[in-house]
This record gives structure tokens, sequence and C-alpha cells, in this order.
């Protein structure tokens, strides 16, 4: 293909429009459940790191309630996590209608992803505080902190590089959930490619699609990477 | 001032069960610099832990300013660590924040006092431990000397009365290690803070420490004043923590097998103003050898320790010369 060609073939591309909605749609489902994800997913990670076999208190009944708690937390994550996405947006539907009113387009699929991703999110959150240095927990036991101040002013700040990491790379699973949830009505650049280059066999449209997506990764990995550098960089 | 009672640590594990420390008994009086020595694995780091209660002990009692703290929970044991400093080996401070805001962690744990009261307090106590101009630079930035300083500052920030260091200045070199030691003995006197330490080097102890206590196996097998210990040891385990610092060296070894007398000297204190050695030669008339001589300060305890070899006709004079030697307050132990 010559180079008029294909600007001819960008320019007589009668889909923008829904392209550039779909684009929209995406990024508006990824952001909002992303940001819900963290919201459940980084106290779900820090009560399993807690709870966990490292943090366990020598008394045996504090021992033995934090065990109890963190089986049953490990085994909720677990089972979502199990679950292939297109089955948990299909188990979800009832859910999914009385959260929200509706199983479709942006809204519908935002509780479906939340779901999938806050699981994966919390195990991501619970592997990086275990790996803050033990010595920072000793010094904070013995310098008298509570548990809270010990989250919120040693641990936290400690793993903040790791955590925007992990924030990306569940930002890049979402998206790729995002476009899955299209298959059910869900919307966005899935919703697209489902309807036109799947069920329309519009090549042009499926093309056009998988670059946008490609170029969302980059662009969010990039960010986050950039970010994390600048944390990192500070200390 | 610190106090335990019988105080033992069992470790458990599903087919084994590890005694840790058993039955350790230590009085630490208020003001003095009190070291722990042992081998690794000797139980000292857990024996350090129990104090403020990092570690459970399995039996006995620790009485802190004579109150029983060992069941204390929750918000009454947050308030008694708060009164105990500590420093570490590794210095555990927070990578992300900067010396000043690690410096300060304590005080907003304590929450007694407002915010600019606070920062006051931060820059004194970076005055104290030399570094004054630092708050501003990450932990990454400083030295291990340095890093161990803010460590200090932060132990010392709640103004506790007692100050525990568990090897802190094992992973420095020895310059920096000798300045850090410089620097507790310095708050030492003038906060007059209870100090207590572990270690496994012997030089550590002899800086620093006014009484030690040898820890092996969990247990205690001797204790006292530093000067006592260090010249007249008495448990095979602390002759050989001293034989490593070259203080103590029992062997007397590539000597001729004779009949030669051969007498050993030691003494601290006051005694070490004296002339001992001619007076000793003067009075008695006899010429000897030294063969071995370690003369120091152990903290501020002048020492002197002497073997001697006497001339085969010298045997006759002995008693003379540790009748002398009683009389000038030198001990004496005749080795052949």
């Amino acid at each position: 293909m010559s180079l008029d060609a294909a600007v001819e073939a960008i320019r007589s591309f009668e889909y923008w429009p829904e392209i550039a909605t779909g684009t929209l749609d995406t990024l508006t489902m990824t952001g909002l459940s992303l940001g819900f994800t963290v919201l459940i997913g980084l106290p779900v990670g820090v009560a399993l790191f807690l709870t966990g076999p490292s943090q366990r208190s020598e008394r045996r009944l504090t021992g033995r309630a934090q065990a109890a708690v963190y089986s049953s937390l490990s085994l909720l994550v677990n089972i979502l996590r199990s679950l292939p996405f297109l089955i948990l947006l299909i188990l979800m539907i009832p859910t999914t209608r009385w959260i929200v009113g509706t199983s479709l387009g942006v809204a519908g699929s935002i509780p479906p992803l939340v779901v999938g991703a806050a699981p994966f999110f919390a195990r991501l959150v619970e592997n990086l505080l275990r790996e803050v240095d033990r010595g920072v927990f000793e010094a904070f036991r013995a310098m008298g902190a509570s548990t809270r101040q010990t989250v919120f002013w040693a641990l936290l700040p400690e793993t903040l590089p790791g955590l925007v990491a992990a924030i990306t790379v569940t930002a890049i699973a979402l998206i790729g959930y995002s476009a899955m949830s299209g298959v059910i009505g869900g919307g966005g650049l899935g919703d697209l490619a489902v309807r036109y280059g799947y069920q329309r066999f519009n090549i042009p449209v499926m093309v056009v699609t998988v670059a946008v997506l490609i170029v969302l990764v980059q662009v969010v990995q990039a960010l986050g990477d950039r970010w994390v550098a600048h944390l990192s960089h500070q200390r | 001032m610190i106090e335990t009672r019988g105080v033992g640590k069992t470790y458990y594990t599903p087919t084994a069960e590890f005694q840790a420390l058993q039955n350790v008994d230590l009085a630490v009086s208020a003001g003095e610099v009190f070291g722990i020595i042992g081998r690794s694995g000797a139980g000292k780091s857990t024996l350090l832990r129990t104090l403020n209660l990092l570690e459970r002990p399995s039996t006995g009692r620790i009485l802190i300013d004579g109150a029983d703290v060992t069941d204390l929970d929750g918000e009454p044991l947050r308030r008694l660590r708060q009164r105990i400093g500590i420093i570490f080996q590794h210095f555990n401070l927070l990578k992300s924040r900067t010396v000043h805001e690690n410096v300060r962690l304590p005080l907003r744990i304590n929450a007694e006092l407002d915010r600019s009261a606070q920062d006051g307090r931060v820059a004194e106590l970076l005055d104290l431990v030399g570094l004054t101009g630092n708050a501003r630079k990450y932990p990454a930035q400083l030295s291990g000397g340095e890093r161990q300083r803010v460590g200090i500052a932060r132990a010392l920030a709640n103004r506790p009365q007692i100050l525990l260091c568990d090897e802190a200045t094992s992973a420095l070199d020895p310059e920096t290690t000798q300045s850090i030691l410089e620097l507790l003995l310095d708050i030492n006197r003038k906060l007059k803070l209870t100090i207590v330490l572990i270690t496994h080097g012997m030089d550590v102890i002899r800086t620093v420490a006014d009484r030690v206590a040898i820890l092996d196996r969990g247990r205690i097998v001797e204790s006292g004043e530093v000067v006592e210990v260090f010249l007249n040891p008495r448990h095979e385990v602390t002759r050989a923590l001293l034989a490593q610092s070259g203080v103590e060296s029992d062997a007397v070894v590539g000597i001729d097998e004779d009949d030669r007398p051969i007498l050993r000297l030691t003494y601290h204190g006051m005694t070490s103003e004296q002339p001992l050695l001619s007076r000793l030669s003067a009075q008695t008339g006899l010429d000897f050898t030294i063969l071995q001589a370690s003369v120091g300060h152990l903290k501020s305890i002048p020492y002197g320790r002497f073997t001697l070899r006497l001339p085969a006709s010298g045997r006759g004079r002995l008693p003379d010369l540790l009748q002398l030697a009683d009389e000038l307050g030198v001990r004496h132990e005749v080795l052949r």
C-alpha cells in the first residue's frame, strides 16, 4: 500500500466517531474501576498482610483470630481470582443490576471489573508489604506505635513506588478486562470490536480498535514507569 | 532500674523446642552502662528484646523501675515502649523519609508535643548527635555511622531513661564504631541515661561498659564489674572471648620447660599510679623477665597485668615477693 493509499484509507474510514466514543468509554470504565479497585484492594491487601503468617501474634488467641481472618480472606481472594473474567461477568449480572441498576454499558461493566481486579490488586499489595524490611516493623513496635500508625507512617510510604507499579499493572489488566466486557454489552472499545469487527466482519474497525488499545497500554505503562522513577529518585 | 527474674524463653517448632534463654537474672542500676556479651546464638538479642517486650518471656518477670511489666499489653505497653529507646545493628530507618522525619516519628507517635515543638526537639536531637545540617537528607545519602546517629537521635526523642543497643556498632568499621561508642558514653553522662547493650565484641565492652554479663547458650555464666571480669575471668567462655580481643592470653606458650618460677600479677585502679615493678624488684633483690604484659584502661579505670619469670634461684624469695605484692594491693598467681 502506498502512502497516498494509506492516507486515503484513513480519510475514508467512517467509524472515527465510534472509535472516539469507544476510547472515551474505555478510559472512563478503566479509570473508575481502577479507583474502586484501589479503594477496596488496598485495605484488603493490608488486612491480608497484617493477619498473614509473618505478623502472627505470640498470644495464642490473637494468633488464632488472625489465622481465621487470613484463611477466609485468602480463600475469597483465591475464588474470585480463579474465575475466568468472562464467567465472572455473567455470574455478576444480577448483582450488577442491583448495584448500578443495569448490567449494560459503561456503568454496568464497572462492578464486575472491580470484583475481578480488586483481589488481584490485593495480592499484589500483600506481596509488596511482605518485602518491607522486618527491621522497620521492629523499630515501630519498639517506638510504641499502633498498628494504624505503622500502616500509614511506615508500610505505605515505604512501599509507595511498588504500589504505583502495582496500580499500573492493574490499570493495564483493567484495560484488557474492559474490552472483554464488550462481549456482554459492556461498551467501550471491546464493544466496538465485537459488534463491528466480529459480528459484521469489519476488519478496519477491528484493526483500529486494536491499535488504540496498544497505544493506551503503552501510554499507561510509560506514565506509571515515570511516576515510579520519580518516587524512587527522591530517596 | 531494669530487672529480670528467672527469665526464660522457649521457641517451639512443630518437631522440637529450643530454649533460647534459661533462668536469666539481671539487675541493671540507673545510670550505668551494662554490657551483655556472648557468641552468636547465645541468646543476647532475645534477652535484650525481652526488656521492651519485643519478645515476651516464656517464664520469669521483667521489672522496669520496680514495676512488673511482663504482662502489659495494648496502650500501656505502647506507653512503656515510648519510654525505652532502642537502636539496631541495621539502623532500621525509613528510607522514604528524611532524617528530620525519621527522628520526628517517635514524637508523632507519642503525640504530646505540637508540630512546632516537635520540630524544635528534632533540631535539638540532631545537634546532640552531631548531625546538624543533615535534616533534609535521606538515609541513603548518609554513611553508616551517620545513619546510626540518626538512629540514636530517634531513640532519644521522647527523653527515655533507658537506651537499649542491639549490636549497634556491629555493622560499622572500627573507626566509626569508636565514634559511636564515644557518643553513647557522652549521652550516658549528659542525660544520665541507663544503657544496656549487647555485642559479640569485647572491645565494645571494655570501651563503654561498667558491668558485664556473659551469656552462653541462654544462660548467664559470669557477670560483674568489667575490670573484675577482665582481669579474673572464671568461665571458659569469658576466657575465649577475652582471648579474641587480645586482653587475655592464658597460654604460657613457647616457654622453656624448666623450674624457673612464673607468676602473674594483676592490678587496677589507684594501684596503677605506683612504680610497682621497680619497687618489687628493688625490695626483693630479684631480677625478673617480663614474658607478657598488658596495661591500659577499661573504660576509665587503669589496669595492668604481667606475667613474670624469676631466676631459678629466686624461688626461695618468692614468699617475700608475694607478701610485698599483697601490701601493694597487687593480685598474684603463681603459674609455675
